[in-house]
This record gives structure tokens, C-alpha cells and sequence, in this order.
């Protein structure tokens, strides 16, 4: 076993009780703006089949084939593609918000998704990312920090988890250790460790202890072991097993508060695609992978809720190549246990053409502000918000009441 | 006269006091850490001999220096000096056969379901046999591993090329007017765009290599303007080919609205037009806005490729030639494939186009946070030069903000650097074609396939492994970066945990001889040094990985480590722990 055992002593005391469980928030970046329309269709707005000629979802037929959008409140359908959410969504534990997204103009990719992170409209003035400050924002959490508290299931530490609270990037955990098994490399653990612990370099000597703490919990809790529950599949790809190493990590106590995963493959300019083609694709794995943590969590989903987020939608109309250029609002969900889930809220803008946000984007009528506030605030019990949206004036009476406190 | 001299050195003292100054052996070792990819061993006193500031001049024309050893090294990798056109048939004929194969499959497996013997076997062997073409003749399947193949040329010419600035550079550029080879036909197109594009550019004028940027067709792929084109009526032979496709694609759904109407085929893509100003040339506050986007898209209309060369193609059908504004200026009806010239001298002169690259440039080569003076002097010498990229390279090495003690091992090494500059302080060299291990072209096979995220699993538990394959997993798959702003410049993104193990292990790989395309003289290292005296062998790796920067503190646990086995006649330093623990210590995380 790796790490010094005062650590490893350290994680146990720390450990929750499985059923009292601290809560637990999810957050999920649909990168390269979703086709909000596409994953929540506005199929009785006839506008919208207006606005796409060859890249709509059929309205829903009687018999649910694969070609129409499965029925959700009568005006608004999924995807076919999504239909592993449908059962959550009937069961009460899917929220819809549709024309969701952030006020700021911006059709900048990049811009968009540092602003959504950062939790601002347009101001560059800040760096730090909003889960961050939402974790600095929870006192008592302060007092059972462990090294997992935060965990991003990237490469690089995506801005929403960058800033002063301790945070950590695992692309995967099964690579997660130092490989010093060898005849040559044994004992080489502990140099490395004394090294960063003694190195002066203040960036280094912090990411090293994170590092070597990490290890200390995750061999605590034996990754090696896993294998999902209640029959969840999770789809092969990179981002199911970011979701699956969520569960594991949530399962084995490690003191997990917020994580973070991602997907690309969202910036359909081309051959979008209707009910099948390249946007069903990611549909698929998108649903299929939050229906199998959804369903792997079993029980543990009470104390967790899982929030997706992209930086923007695309345009209303198709562009020239059967696609959708930027646009502006798009769709949010939230699943979970604590969620009052079973319908699709925020007011719907309408897709005529005075309706749209300049001429040929979905309209705002939620700000992402007032969804992320709740739930930071509801769930995760965040005090003084203002510092976690600085420049955005709240207002708890504009909440859609998502998540029972 | 006199006077002036004395007058001028007083005033000069102040601002540079000898303690507050880089010596002027670390500044060798910062150029060859900032201008190049680390010291070698035996660097420092090279450029010691041949002075600093010949080795400056040296770097920075390149085509003065010999690099013909590398170059041979490269030669194995034949899809590099591959036409374009060669490059697009292998790849159409990879995708052919790929099709295929996935054919033969999805009948075997209908069989199975029937279970009729013959009919069975025959699908079986078909499926077999696409197999078995796709496995035995890799090397015919360039498009297979041409991704591999430039991946490997980077780090070669990084490790072992003399043109140490010029690789920096290439790379920096490349990572600029960034492509992903993994949408589509890019994955060859891609190795065009690196050795005609970037390369040849590197010490030119931004301008051009903006416009060869434009008409690259990896570029006009990779951001979809291929596919950018003026509305209008479709001509009857792609009328009849979308009906067909509206009947066999499922999904496609029906049109309520236009039946009837005469159809309008084409259209306005903005992807490009966006990407070109907020990344490749104004910065995205440069002073643009959605209209400009817009009427930049429709200067670009009908810029595409030819998918069976692989070349430019400008289609005068598909352009809009309606008069355009463009940042305030006006652009004329008629203009055809001028609009783009046109718009490419508004964004290649625009002084927010001299900051951005300015910025970027000095982010690179000087801090994470440059100094506002120098981006402003580096930018006024763009702005000076129209764009001469060796001047705006040479204001930056030239700078007296580039040897700020604080400039010095600032920066963080990007996982690129750090597993380059690791392979060449221990005296590394590359060999491609290893005696040890799988053929060439079946381990650029598995390279190729880790580039686009397949089979990482059995690669993360192989014995042996590649450069390449150790880059990927550190998380800078080469070439590979999906989103069009390339890797970050600011370091600062590259430290945490999970990385920072990442790179223990590969230096522990690296010290115990794990890959198979690198040949490590770790007994050279040690040359004339006696092996059971362990405060020499520790000083003398001090010297020749860390350049004697180590701190006490990883000397102490050093020590503990080295003299705590250490108890008998017989036993002997462990010398690769030692240069593991070196090469993933701290202070060889910065440069």
C-alpha cells in the first residue's frame, strides 16, 4: 500500500456513514453547444419545423417508433435518442429547462465556456471558477476536507474547479498511483513524496501533497474492484467511464463533494443529422451514460444531484450544410433524488422570427445563474452567493424551485 | 565623451545589480530551456565556446545549420514526403475498405442468427479476409499511420534536431493554426498542412503564412469552410442526388414547408470566419463583431477542396459576390476569390492582430503574465516589419524582460516538454526503427489508433512503450487537440495532481529503459565517476539533468535515499531511481 498511514488514518476518520451521506453535485459539460432543440424538441411549435427543413424530429407518432420525438408534456419531446432518460424523467427525477443558457453575446466557444465556469456574464476580471467558490462558500464542509472533495474527471482542471480550494484532475483513475512495482523502482515512491514535500516550490509542493494524499484514499478504498450495480451499462466511450469512476469514487466513501466530466462533439455545423445521423450519436451516449449512473447510484441518487450544462445552443434555422451555427439559449437538465423533476420548465420564447434573440437564435428566459444558485445554495447549502455569481443580482423568488431543499 | 560613458553606466547600475541579474551560465541554460527543448549533456559548455550570441544568430537562421543526421533518421517515414493527392487515395481506399469490413461483419452476424452453414462460412471468410488485408499490409495504409508517423517526426526532431529554436517555433505555430487530425480526412491532410503550411512559414512574414493557413485543406476541413457557400439553386444532377439521399437516410425528415418551392441548396458557414479572427489573428476582443463574422463567412464562400487531389479549390459558383463590410471597410461587389485576399490584409495589418500574436509569442517564450512593455515593443516591431515573424522573434530573445531572474524557470513544462527535455538531459537518442519490438508500422498502427483514444487500456499496462504513446498518455496527444485554440500557452494549466504522477511515472519508465523507440546511455552519464561513491554520482546527475539547480531539499532526500541501502562494499548506487527521482523531481517540472 502507498502513502504514509497517518493518511490513510486520516481518510477513515473522515469517512461518512453511506446512508447520512454529505450531498453530493455532479456537474456535466456538453462541449461545443448543444442543440437544445434537438434534445428537448419543441414539437408543437410549428415554427420549428419551419426553421428545419431536413434536419427536424418528426412529431411524436401513436406507436413510439425510433423516427418521432418521444412525448414529454404534450408540446415538448425527447429526442428518440434519449430515451434511456425517459424512465427517470416519468419517475420525477428529470428536471427540463428549456431557453436556458447565459445572457452574455458571446458566440465564442471558448469565451462562452470560460464566462459559464467562471459563473459571469462577460467578465474577465474573474478566474476562478464557480464550483470552487461554491466549496470555499460551505463552512462546514471546510472542517471534513478530503483529498477527493472535488474531483474533475479531465486532464487539465476544467476553470469551473480552478481557484483557491483544493481540487483534482484524474483522467483516469486506474492510472491514478506510481508504478513502482519493479525491481528497480521499488521504494521510489517515498523519494518522490519527500522531494515535493520539502520542495520550496509553492505551486509544486501544494500539487504534490494533493497527489500523494489521493493515492493514500484511493488505495484505501482498492479501485480495482468495481463493477456497477442494478444492471447499469455504461457506454464504452471516455465519457462513460468518467461517469462510471464517479460512481466508484462516490461508492467508496472517498468524501467526493463535487465532480465534473465532460463530452464533446456538440458543434454540429455539418450533416447535424434528424432522428438518426451524427447528433443521435452523441444523444445516445450522452443518455445512456447519466441513465447508467443514474441507475448504478441506486439509493446513493437521494443525496445527489447531477446538473448538465453547455455554453450555448445553436441557431434556430439550419445553416447551408444541414447544420446549426451558434446561437444562443439551449437546454439544461437536472437529475436526482432531491429533484422535483417529471416536467420542462422555463417559460418558452417561441421560435417566430420577432421571437428570436437577434433575428435567429432560441431566446433566453432562464439565466443559467438562477439554476446553478439554487442548487448550490438548496443542495449544497452555500452561504453568501454573491461571491459565487459576483455582478449578477439574485433573487431566490426567480428560482423554478428544482430541488427540495 | 568620457563623462557620457560614466554618466550612462551610473544610470545603467541601479536597474541591474549583479545579484539581480541572471549569471551567464544560466542564461544558457535558460535559452536552451526556452529557446529549445533543454540541455543535452555537454550543451551549456557548447554554447559556452561558441558564445551565446552566436548561437543566437545560429538559431535564428536556421538553414545555416547541418541537420542532415535527423533528417535521415525521418526517412523511414514515407506518407511525410507523400503528395497530396497519394495521401487522399490511401485514404479514401482506408475508408473504402473500412466500410467493407463493417459490412462483412454485420452480415456475419445476420448469419449467425440464421445459422445456415455455407452461407455462414462465406460471410465469415469475407469478413476475414477485409481483415486480413487491413493487418498485413499496414504499410500500404498510410492513412493509418501517417498521424503516427508525424507524431514521431516531432518528437525526433525535437530530441535530436540542431534547429532547436525553429522546432519550438514549428510548434508554436502548429499549435496557433491548430487541426485536429482526428475529424476526417485531416488525419492526412494534416501532414500537407505541417511540412507546406507551418514549416516554411516559421521565419516569414505572418501574412503569408496566414494566407497558406487559409487555403490549407486540412484548415478549410477542419473548420468547415469547405463547406461555406452563397445560397442558390441547385443544379439538376444534385437535385437528384439529395432525393436519393432523403431516401435512404433514415431520419431525414420530411419538408412541410418548402414542397414545392424551388429548393436553395449551400449556405453561410460561420465556423471559419469566426476562428480566424478570435484565434488566428485579432484575439477575441480584437475589436469584431457577429456582423463581421458574417460578412467575413460570405468573402469566403466557395473556398474548398478537392477531395480526390487534396488540394485548394476555389468554386466561383459557390461564392457570394455581393459587396461586403468588413471591419469598416468596404468591399466591392465582383471581388471573387480577391475578397479573401482582400480580408486577409485587413486582419494580417489590424494592430489587434500585432498584440495577439505578440501576446501569444511571449507567453510562449518569455511568461505566462508577459510584461505589458515588451508585448507593446514586440507588437510595434509586427506592426513595424508588416508581420516579419524572424524580427518579432528576435525583439522578444533580444529583450532584456527575457532574462529577468524572474522570467528564469517560470514557466511550467507542457507534457511535450517535459517528456523531450527529460529524454535529452539524460542523453537520450531516438531510435524509430528499434531492433527490440514490434515493426515499425504495426506500432505506429497502435499509435495512430491511441491518437484517437483506442485501445488505452492495454497500453497503459504494456511492458514496453513509445515516446509517442507516454506523450498521450501525459495528455498532449500531438496534432490531436479537438477545440481550434490548441493547447493553453499559459503553463499554469498544466499542474495537478493527476498530472504530476503521471509524469513520476514516465520518468520512472524513461530511467529503467522502458521505451522502445529511445536508447539511453545511462553509462555515460557516469563517465568517470566512480559508481560505489555515492556523493559523486549525486553530483555529478545534479550537474548533468538539474545543471546543479537542485535544492537542498531533494538533496537531503536524495541522500536518504542513496545512502540508506547503502551499507556494504558490494552494493552499488542505484543509479536509474536516481535519475527517475531527478527527472521527476520539482525542479524538473520548470524551465
Amino acid at each position: 500500500m502507498w502513502g504514509p498511514r497517518f493518511l490513510q488514518q486520516l481518510v477513515f476518520a473522515a469517512e461518512p456513514t453511506p446512508s447520512g451521506g454529505r450531498k453530493i453535485l455532479i456537474c456535466l459539460f456538453q462541449r461545443g453547444a448543444v442543440d437544445g432543440l434537438s434534445m428537448v424538441v419543441p414539437y408543437g411549435d410549428k415554427d420549428y419545423y419551419a426553421a428545419r427543413s431536413e434536419i427536424a424530429i418528426p412529431q411524436p407518432t401513436p406507436k413510439a417508433t425510433a423516427e418521432g420525438v418521444l412525448d414529454l408534456d404534450g408540446f415538448f419531446g425527447f429526442h428518440p435518442d434519449m430515451a434511456a432518460l425517459l424512465p427517470v424523467y416519468k419517475t420525477g427525477h428529470l428536471a427540463l429547462i428549456q431557453a436556458c443558457g447565459s445572457p452574455s453575446s458571446t458566440r465564442s466557444h471558448f469565451d462562452a465556456q470560460d464566462f459559464m465556469e467562471c459563473g459571469v456574464a462577460n467578465d474577465k476580471s474573474i478566474r476562478s471558477g464557480w464550483l470552487n467558490r461554491t466549496l470555499l462558500a460551505c463552512p462546514e464542509d471546510r472542517a471534513k476536507l478530503t483529498s477527493f472533495q472535488a474531483v474533475a474527471m479531465t486532464t487539465m482542471l476544467p476553470r469551473s474547479l480552478q481557484g483557491d480550494h483544493e481540487a483534482l484532475a484524474i483522467p483516469d483513475l486506474k492510472m491514478f498511483g506510481v508504478r513502482d512495482t519493479s525491481e528497480l523502482g521499488r521504494g521510489v515512491t517515498s523519494g518522490f513524496e519527500g522531494m515535493y514535500e520539502g520542495a520550496v516550490d509553492r505551486v509544486l509542493h501544494g500539487t504534490g501533497k494533493e497527489a500523494f494524499d489521493a493515492i493514500a484514499a484511493l488505495n484505501a478504498a482498492d479501485p480495482t474492484k468495481y463493477s456497477p450495480q442494478n444492471g447499469a451499462q455504461y457506454p464504452t466511450s471516455a465519457f462513460g467511464r468518467s461517469l462510471m469512476q464517479i460512481a466508484q469514487m462516490i461508492k467508496a466513501n472517498l468524501g467526493i463533494e463535487v465532480a465534473f466530466a465532460e463530452i464533446g462533439g456538440w458543434d454540429t455545423h455539418v450533416n447535424q443529422g434528424g432522428a438518426a445521423g451524427q447528433l443521435a450519436n452523441r444523444f445516445t451516449e450522452f443518455s445512456k451514460g447519466l441513465a447508467a449512473l443514474y441507475h448504478d447510484l441506486g439509493d446513493r441518487m437521494a443525496d445527489v444531484v447531477i446538473l448538465t450544462m453547455s455554453e450555448f445552443g445553436r441557431t434556430v434555422r439550419q445553416n447551408g450544410n444541414r447544420g446549426t451555427d451558434h446561437g444562443h439559449a439551449t437546454c439544461f437538465m437536472v437529475m436526482g433524488g432531491p429533484v422535483r423533476g417529471g416536467k420542462v420548465y422555463g417559460k418558452w420564447p417561441g421560435l417566430a422570427r420577432e421571437q428570436l434573440y437577434e433575428g435567429r437564435d432560441l431566446a433566453l428566459t432562464t439565466d443559467y445563474r438562477d439554476v446553478f444558485a439554487e442548487i448550490a445554495q438548496k443542495h449544497l447549502g452555500a452561504r453568501n452567493l454573491q461571491k459565487i455569481f459576483p455582478g449578477f443580482k439574485l433573487d431566490p423568488n426567480r428560482y423554478h424551485r428544482l430541488v427540495r431543499a | 565623451m568620457l563623462w557620457a560613458c560614466v554618466a550612462l553606466a551610473l544610470t545603467a547600475v541601479p536597474l541591474q545589480a549583479a545579484d539581480n541579474q541572471l549569471t551567464p551560465d544560466q542564461k544558457i541554460v535558460h535559452v536552451l530551456d526556452r529557446l529549445g527543448f533543454g540541455p543535452r549533456p555537454g550543451d551549456v559548455e557548447r554554447v559556452k565556446k561558441m558564445r551565446l550570441e552566436n548561437y543566437l544568430q545560429q538559431q535564428l537562421h536556421p538553414e545555416r545549420i547541418d541537420d542532415s543526421v535527423v533528417e535521415k533518421k525521418l526517412a523511414a517515414f514515407n506518407a511525410l514526403s507523400m503528395s497530396a493527392s497519394n495521401l487522399m487515395e490511401s485514404f479514401h481506399e482506408d475508408q473504402r475498405m473500412a466500410a467493407e469490413r463493417k459490412k462483412a461483419q454485420a452480415e456475419s452476424e445476420k448469419q449467425k442468427d440464421v445459422k445456415s452453414g455455407s452461407e455462414l462460412a462465406d460471410a465469415n471468410r469475407r469478413a476475414s479476409n477485409v481483415q486480413k488485408l487491413m493487418d498485413d499490409k499496414p504499410g500500404e495504409h498510410l492513412s493509418r499511420i501517417a498521424v503516427a508517423q508525424l507524431q514521431d517526426a516531432k518528437i525526433i526532431r525535437a530530441v535530436e534536431s540542431n534547429r532547436q529554436l525553429y522546432e519550438v517555433l514549428a510548434d508554436f505555430w502548429s499549435n496557433h493554426f491548430n487541426v485536429d487530425v482526428r475529424k476526417g480526412p485531416c488525419q492526412v491532410l494534416k501532414v500537407v498542412d505541417e511540412r507546406e503550411v507551418i514549416r516554411p512559414n516559421v521565419f516569414g512574414k505572418f501574412r503569408d503564412l496566414l494566407e497558406a493557413s487559409a487555403k490549407s485543406p486540412a484548415m478549410l476541413f477542419y473548420l468547415d469552410n469547405a463547406q461555406n457557400s452563397a445560397p442558390r439553386e441547385p443544379g439538376p444532377g444534385e437535385e437528384r442526388l439529395r432525393s436519393r439521399v432523403r431516401e435512404q437516410v433514415p431520419g431525414t425528415a420530411p419538408d412541410p414547408v418548402n414542397a414545392g418551392k424551388p429548393r436553395v441548396v449551400g449556405g453561410i458557414n460561420e465556423n471559419y470566419a469566426r476562428e480566424i479572427m478570435e484565434l488566428h489573428t485579432l484575439g477575441v476582443d480584437g475589436g469584431y463583431t457577429q456582423k463581421d463574422v458574417q460578412e467575413v463567412a460570405r468573402c469566403f464562400t466557395g473556398w474548398g477542396i478537392n477531395l480526390r487531389t487534396g488540394g485548394f479549390e476555389f468554386h466561383p459558383r459557390r461564392h457570394d459576390d455581393g459587396a461586403k463590410t468588413v471591419l469598416g471597410h468596404i468591399l466591392p461587389p465582383g471581388g471573387g476569390a480577391k475578397d479573401v485576399e482582400w480580408v486577409l490584409d485587413i486582419l494580417a495589418r489590424h494592430p489587434s492582430t500585432a498584440k495577439f500574436i505578440a501576446t501569444k509569442l511571449c507567453q510562449r517564450l518569455v511568461a505566462d503574465d508577459p510584461p505589458a512593455a515588451l508585448v507593446e515593443r514586440v507588437a510595434g516591431v509586427f506592426r513595424a516589419t508588416d508581420g516579419d515573424l524572424r524580427k518579432v522573434v528576435e525583439a522578444i530573445i533580444y529583450s532584456p524582460e527575457f532574462y529577468f531572474p524572474a522570467t528564469y524557470r517560470a514557466k511550467i513544462k507542457s507534457p511535450f516538454e517535459y517528456a523531450v527535455s527529460a529524454v535529452r538531459a539524460a542523453g537520450g537518442m531516438m531510435t524509430p526503427e528499434g531492433s527490440a519490438g514490434p515493426p515499425l508500422t504495426a506500432r505506429l498502427a497502435v499509435e495512430t489508433g491511441a491518437t484517437f483514444g483506442r485501445g488505452m487500456d492495454r497500453i497503459a499496462g504494456a511492458r514496453r512503450k513509445t515516446l509517442n504513446l507516454s506523450i498521450i498518455e501525459l495528455g498532449q496527444a500531438l496534432f490531436a487537440y479537438q477545440a481550434p485554440t490548441g493547447y493553453p500557452e499559459d503553463s499554469r494549466k498544466w499542474v495537478n495532481a493527476g498530472a504530476l504522477i503521471s509524469r513520476m511515472n514516465f520518468s520512472l519508465a524513461l530511467a529503467e529503459g522502458k521505451f522502445s523507440d529511445v536508447s539511453l546511455p545511462t553509462d555515460d552519464l557516469l563517465r568517470g565517476v566512480d559508481i560505489d561513491k555515492p556523493d559523486l554520482v549525486l553530483n555529478r546527475l545534479d550537474e548533468v539533468l538539474l545543471q546543479g539547480r537542485m535544492s537542498d531539499a531533494t538533496r537531503a532526500t536524495l541522500e536518504k535515499q542513496t545512502f540508506g541501502p547503502y551499507d556494504s562494499a558490494t552494493s552499488t548506487v542505484n543509479v536509474p531511481q536516481l535519475v527517475a527521482l531527478m527527472l521527476g523531481s520539482p525542479e524538473f517540472q520548470r524551465h
